[in-house]
């Protein structure tokens, strides 16, 4: 590839440190100091985990560690892989969004990084915690965040297949070809960089004149109308800022990544490769800074349309993901629920090994970066006691190694207002918290 | 049954719909004197109904307060207490609706209690349904309205394909669409936006225009012939293609955009019992990102004389991989045989070959294994005679398409501006689908007049003006301007409303012709468009779409089909098993059958591959669709016995039920049963007699638990009655499956199938027939209304409304009155206000 005078900004990163002066970020488009950024990254699960009792048959493929929390505690077989994580992670037993407990047990999946109850009739949502980071530190990477789902889309209300939610509740949907995702994160755009900022000029002034118009249509339409097409009025003027931001960016050549080894044609038939290069997406995302959020939501609940459902099955399991959480109390359910949970977690785990292999500053990428992997079901649709867990964050103050159980009365509300908090996010609060959670802090 | 189980929820849509008609009604007073009179007199006599007459209190207390009033509450559902001011409280409106249909349905109160004396029911229904009725007049005025409605991905690709004459791939970055609750992708309320589609609308213009409006002389033509094959080592490239091998071309040059040309000229080797020889083309080859080549088209190979097949495609639509990169072996197709007779026959064998092994020529000759290709002779074979690509080809430059645009007028070399003004304001009306005003033309022109100084040519201009028309509000969405009153529809706005229900796309020209004279309004002329419309080609959209989206053929692709049960299931079927059904439905459409054929037919209409799957003796030959009519005993017929149905409501090992008695009481009946409600309890599964039981006596176990029975006794019974349909759709006198037996090794066994059932209302049927028959003779009219009632929601866009049932009901028996015929039922809900009203 032709070299370019402008420096990847990751080569700059990783090889100068906090150092440099403000010239050279400038000539990258880049208006903030140069500390080293801090990263924010969820992954959903749907339907609950395995959760026999302790002692009852199949336990031993609990989800949570049997025993009484601590560092000492032991995986049981679905978690196994992330033995070789153990001090980057911290499984959290108890948690759950208070409001959320009264809604029915598939419906949970929109508010699982809100917090927001849906109530009946409204299904109004509110911001997640992933949207408060991107608009923190979206300005410092050519894109906001990454918002990723097997699904795609947004879905529908209460089966929602995105995790991330805008200012005012809105879905952000969800990317779900891995070729496109690729594309639009470390494609080359054949076209001159003089069409490009010629475009872009012009798409400023576009927009302008398409939004004032668009008010002039809104006014001659019915109330309904009226409320719907906001949407596309609150879209213009969003992109509008977008065009703004890829304009500083114009200059900075995307980053140059071997698609080798990934599998960009992956699709529903073919979960292994499929997820994998998901995560592998993030993982670029992050390790090229094109981004700082990221989240990816494995499979919606809606049992009915969810193309993710099938996933176990097609791995040689014997149900699909819903059939699996059904089955968790009947005879042999819990340890086949408990094998699709211990595919999960390889596939974490896989995703953690190339997150800490990375350096970054003294440390690993890992190390500046949270990662919370959960769902919002405990077991056959219950929304209490969520099998959770953290990773990463040691740079910025978290403390892991250990096995944290709180009571029901937490909300998780608390675990995300601390993780904005460890990723300097200025938030004093988030949706129904009461305070931080000290209890992962280092 | 129980339909009241989280009424608040499974209702939510079509609260959230009445109760923006609600506020606007409530707004009223605001709006001056008049209005406040006229809602007063709507109201007064909801007003005096606030208290309940005693005689209906009377009936509530007998029968219904028991499990809903002050004592329990079961589904939570309360008569005691719940509002009789429908209007003020629209989810006790809703209550009282759901009440009135489970009272009808015999459904209330159940089995287990005292039923209803008739003069009971009378008292209660006629009071209920008066009730509904005064809110339906009060809220005619403002209900039911279409909301602004995005195109979906669908309709945005059809329509930018038409409106640019540019057949590239615009859609596939856009996010999926929400599906409405009654599964349909056209509902405004659920069609969302955001900024992230907005971006890839403006992208996707951009590309198009850069195609649809040319600059620059007319291209070099490249040619490339090939009369045999590539070759390679396996030997599995031949110009006679039968199964597993491949004939291969390899172009040097080709243009990076433009239609391109494939030509090919074959023959068939037929196989006396097997059918056609299928043809696929592939083209594309990208080795970085390892893209796989993409398909141009597939068709079946019939003679054995020589014949002409060519193939035309956009070349953009197709991987390419940047020249100048190393190891670049030019462009690639493929010609492959997809036809598939079942038999297993190893293609590629290892065999043991004697090389000479030159370095060791002293020592004894060794035997190496190799793979080569061995040519099945059982194997119908296409014979590829000769092979042509033609790039790019075009019958003119510039090309149609772009003439379309910046179409020959005087003004062209004289007066730019004039010029420029002509050709947007053209381009405008045809991606408004209206005409448009000269102010409109203004802020186009002025975003022309402020980008033609920064370009040298004024085409570059002209396709920025053009994108931004493509992201204009009027052009993604269906715009109908309103105020509160209802009106009715432009001409325009009529003729979009049709062309996106029958085509899924902008109107032609022919159809905007009658919309700009003023032509639409008129009956004749409406009824004669239609026709029109339903025989174009493009009506195979609304086949495809309504079909996919009202039966819900996506479950198919959501069941993984496990190989330990149906070992020589092939994946590919499952896409044949969806083109079944749509072709079933294309054969009752084009045929003007009665729509009682989708309870159950004389025919079946199926391919080569299908007819083998059910075990026809005599089906067609090759992949085409053909009506194949059944023997009077064939228990086959319908939608219900279609393999696609059957797959997409089963567990991929075993029948569902549950799944196919749901989908039929929601999809065929619209009489979907509640969800289950949270923290449904769980089957004591511990119990190792229980995997012993047929799933037939597991629902019975099931329903011994009176929670369950409650909702589970209207469902189950429907389901069980198809049992003779395994998970694939094939018949079967044997449930087979596997069971873990006492030493933990897992072995087979069989049990009889027994598909006697007892549907509700005591109705005894034994088998599918039976429950076809039953449908046929007794829930025809419910049939009939059911399909009205989706038919229009996805015509409208919208979801249907208890506004609407009158509406609905009348359709329906004119539906029903026409013989069911589905030709007839799509012209009466064109000609209704539903569908020509604001």
């Amino acid at each position: 590839m032709k070299k370019s005078w402008h420096f990847n900004r990751r080569t700059f990163l990783r090889g100068a440190g906090a150092s440099l002066g403000l010239p050279f970020l400038e000539c990258m488009g880049v208006e903030k100091a140069a500390t080293l950024p801090s990263r924010f990254c969820s992954i959903y699960f749907p339907y609950g985990a395995s959760l026999a009792k302790e002692g009852a048959e199949g336990s031993n493929w609990r989800w949570f560690p049997n025993g009484e929390g601590g560092r000492d505690f032991q995986f049981n077989d679905s978690l196994k892989s992330l033995e070789v994580h153990r001090d980057d992670i911290t499984i959290i037993e108890g948690l759950s969004h208070l409001k959320v407990r009264k809604m029915g047990g598939h419906d949970t999946a929109d508010t699982f990084l809100t917090g927001a109850e849906l109530k009946p009739g409204q299904l109004k949502n509110t911001v997640s915690a992933d949207q408060i980071a991107a608009d923190a530190f979206g300005a410092s990477t050519r894109y906001r965040s990454l918002v990723l789902s097997t699904d795609g889309g947004v879905g529908e209300p209460t089966r929602s297949s995105t995790l991330s939610f805008g200012r005012t509740g809105q879905p952000i949907p969800a990317l779900n070809k891995p070729r496109i995702i690729y594309d639009r994160f470390f494609g080359v755009n054949s076209d001159s960089l003089n069409r490009q900022r010629r475009e872009l000029a012009n798409s400023a002034s576009m927009l302008d004149l398409v939004y004032e118009h668009s008010k002039t249509v809104r006014g001659k339409l019915g109330k309904q109308d009226q409320e719907k097409f906001d949407e596309y009025l609150e879209s213009v003027r969003s992109i509008e800022k977008r065009v703004e931001r890829s304009e500083s960016w114009l200059d900075v050549p995307k980053p140059d990544v071997d698609p080798t080894g990934l599998f960009l044609d992956a699709d529903e038939n073919t979960p292994a490769e499929y997820i994998s290069t998901m995560y592998d997406l993030m993982y670029l995302a992050f390790q090229t800074d094109s981004t700082r959020v990221a989240t990816y939501q494995i499979g919606n609940m809606n049992g009915a349309t969810s193309i993710a459902g099938k996933f176990p099955e097609l791995l040689g399991m014997p149900k699909n993901m819903h059939g699996l959480a059904h089955g968790w109390n009947k005879k042999g359910g819990a340890e086949a629920l408990g094998k699709w949970d211990q595919f999960l977690a390889q596939q974490l785990s896989r995703f953690l090994d190339r997150m800490k292999s990375t350096s970054e500053g003294t440390g690993s990428l890992l190390d500046r970066t949270v990662v919370l992997y959960g769902t919002s079901n405990s077991n056959t649709h219950n929304n209490n006691n969520c099998p959770m867990l953290t990773a990463g964050g040691k740079a910025i103050g978290l403390r892991n190694g250990q096995h944290l159980k709180l009571g029901q009365e937490v909300p998780m509300s608390n675990l995300l207002l601390t993780l904005l908090q460890q990723i300097d996010v200025p938030v004093d609060s988030f949706s129904d918290s009461t305070q931080a959670l000290s209890e992962i802090l280092s | 049954m129980d339909r009241f189980s989280d009424l608040s929820k499974m209702r939510s849509t079509s609260i959230i719909n009445l109760s923006g008609t609600l506020d606007a009604l409530n707004s009223l007073p605001a709006r001056g004197a008049l209005g406040l009179i006229a809602l007063l007199i709507l109201l007064s006599p909801l007003l005096q109904a606030e208290t309940l007459p005693p005689e209906v209190r009377a009936v509530l207390e007998e029968h219904c307060y028991k499990c809903h009033g002050p004592e329990k509450q079961k589904s939570k559902i309360r008569f005691d207490t719940l509002s009789t001011n429908l209007i003020k409280d629209r989810a006790a409106a809703e209550t009282w609706h759901d009440a009135l249909d489970v009272i009808h349905l015999g459904e209330m109160p159940p089995e287990d209690e005292p039923p209803l004396s008739s003069e009971e029911r009378t008292v209660l229904t006629g009071w209920i349904q008066g009730q509904i009725d005064e809110v339906v007049a009060a809220l005619s005025s403002t209900s039911g309205r279409v909301v602004v409605r995005r195109l979906n991905r669908f309709e945005y690709q059809n329509t930018m394909v038409d409106l640019l004459g540019v057949d590239l791939d615009y859609f596939s970055n856009l996010p999926p669409d929400s599906v409405s609750s009654e599964g349909f992708k056209n509902n405004g309320a659920s069609l969302t936006m955001s900024p992230l589609q907005l971006e890839f609308y403006l992208d996707a213009a951009r590309k198009g225009l850069r195609h649809a409006i040319i600059n620059g002389d007319a291209p070099e033509i490249h040619r490339h012939q090939s009369s045999e094959t590539t070759t390679d080592k396996k030997g599995d490239f031949s110009n006679r293609v039968g199964r597993g091998n491949a004939f291969v071309a390899r172009m040097e040059n080709f243009p990076d955009e433009g239609e391109f040309e494939i030509r090919v000229r074959a023959r068939a080797e037929l196989v006396e019992g097997k059918g056609f020889p299928r043809m696929k083309v592939r083209f594309g080859y990208r080795a970085d990102t390892q893209a796989p080549a993409e398909d141009v088209g597939m068709v079946d190979v019939v003679s054995e004389e020589v014949t002409e097949f060519v193939f035309r495609q956009r070349i953009e639509r197709f991987p390419i991989q940047s020249r100048g990169q190393s190891k670049f072996p030019g462009m690639m197709a493929w010609i492959t045989n997809e036809y598939d007779d079942g038999e297993k026959f190893e293609s590629i064998q290892t065999v043991e070959k004697e090389v000479e092994n030159e370095k060791k020529a002293k020592k004894a000759k060794k035997a190496k294994k190799v793979k080569i290709y061995v040519e099945d002779p059982d194997f119908p074979k296409v014979v590829v005679e000769s092979f042509e690509f033609i790039a790019p080809v075009y019958s003119s430059w510039p090309p149609n398409y772009h003439e379309e645009i910046l179409f020959e007028s005087p003004l062209r070399n004289t007066n730019e501006s004039e010029y420029v003004t002509a050709v947007i304001t053209r381009f405008m009306e045809r991606a408004f689908r209206r005409s448009v005003e000269k102010g409109e033309v203004d802020v186009l022109m002025s975003y022309y007049r402020k980008i033609r100084p920064t370009v040298d040519r004024f085409e570059i201009a002209i396709r920025e003006v053009m994108a931004m028309v493509l992201v204009s509000p009027e052009f993604l969405y269906l715009v109908e301007p309103g105020g509160e009153e209802k009106r009715s529809l432009s001409d325009y706005e009529l003729a979009s409303r049709l062309s996106y229900f029958l085509w899924s796309t902008m109107p032609d020209s022919a159809l905007f012709e009658k919309a700009e004279a003023g032509q639409l309004s008129d009956s004749e002329v409406l009824k004669a468009e239609v026709a029109r419309l339903l025989r174009d080609p493009r009506a195979g959209r609304f086949v495809t779409q309504f079909t996919n989206q009202w039966l819900d053929l996506g479950s198919v692709d959501r069941v993984a089909v496990n190989p330990e049960y149906y070992e020589d299931f092939d994946v590919l079927l499952k896409a044949e098993m969806q083109e079944e059904t749509r072709a079933f439905f294309s054969e009752i459409l084009c045929r003007d059958l009665s729509a009682l054929n989708f309870l159950d037919s004389d025919f079946i209409v199926v391919n080569e591959s299908l007819s083998r799957h059910y075990g026809l003796e005599k089906g067609p030959r090759g992949s085409t669709f053909e009506s194949v009519k059944l023997s009077h005993d064939d228990p086959r017929g319908g939608l219900l016995t279609q393999a696609s149905i059957m797959l997409g409501n089963s567990t991929g090992e075993d029948s569902h039920p549950i799944l196919r008695a749901v989908w039929l009481r929601e999809r065929i009946l619209d009489d979907p049963p509640a969800p289950p409600p949270p923290n449904v309890p769980e089957l004591n599964g511990e119990s190792p007699d229980m995997a012993r039981l047929s799933v037939r006596q597991q629902l019975e176990a099931h329903r011994e638990d009176p929670s369950c029975a409650d909702c589970h006794r209207g469902i189950d019974p429907w389901g069980v009655a198809m049992e003779n349909f395994d998970a694939v759709g094939k018949w079967r006198d044997q449930i087979r499956r596997k069971v873990p037996n006492a030493k933990k090794r897992e072995s087979w066994e069989e049990l009889p199938v027994d598909a006697t059932s007892e549907l509700p209302g005591g109705i005894e049927v034994n088998g599918m027939s039976e429950l076809k028959k039953y449908l046929v003779d007794q829930k025809r009219e419910q049939f009939a209304r059911a399909l009205t009632s989706r038919m229009t929601s996805y015509a409208l866009g919208r979801s249907l409304e208890f506004t609407d049932e009158e509406a609905i009901d009348e359709i329906a028996s004119d539906f029903a009155a026409s013989d069911f015929r589905l030709n007839y039922l799509i012209n009466r809900i064109v000609e209704s206000e539903l569908f020509s009203t604001k």
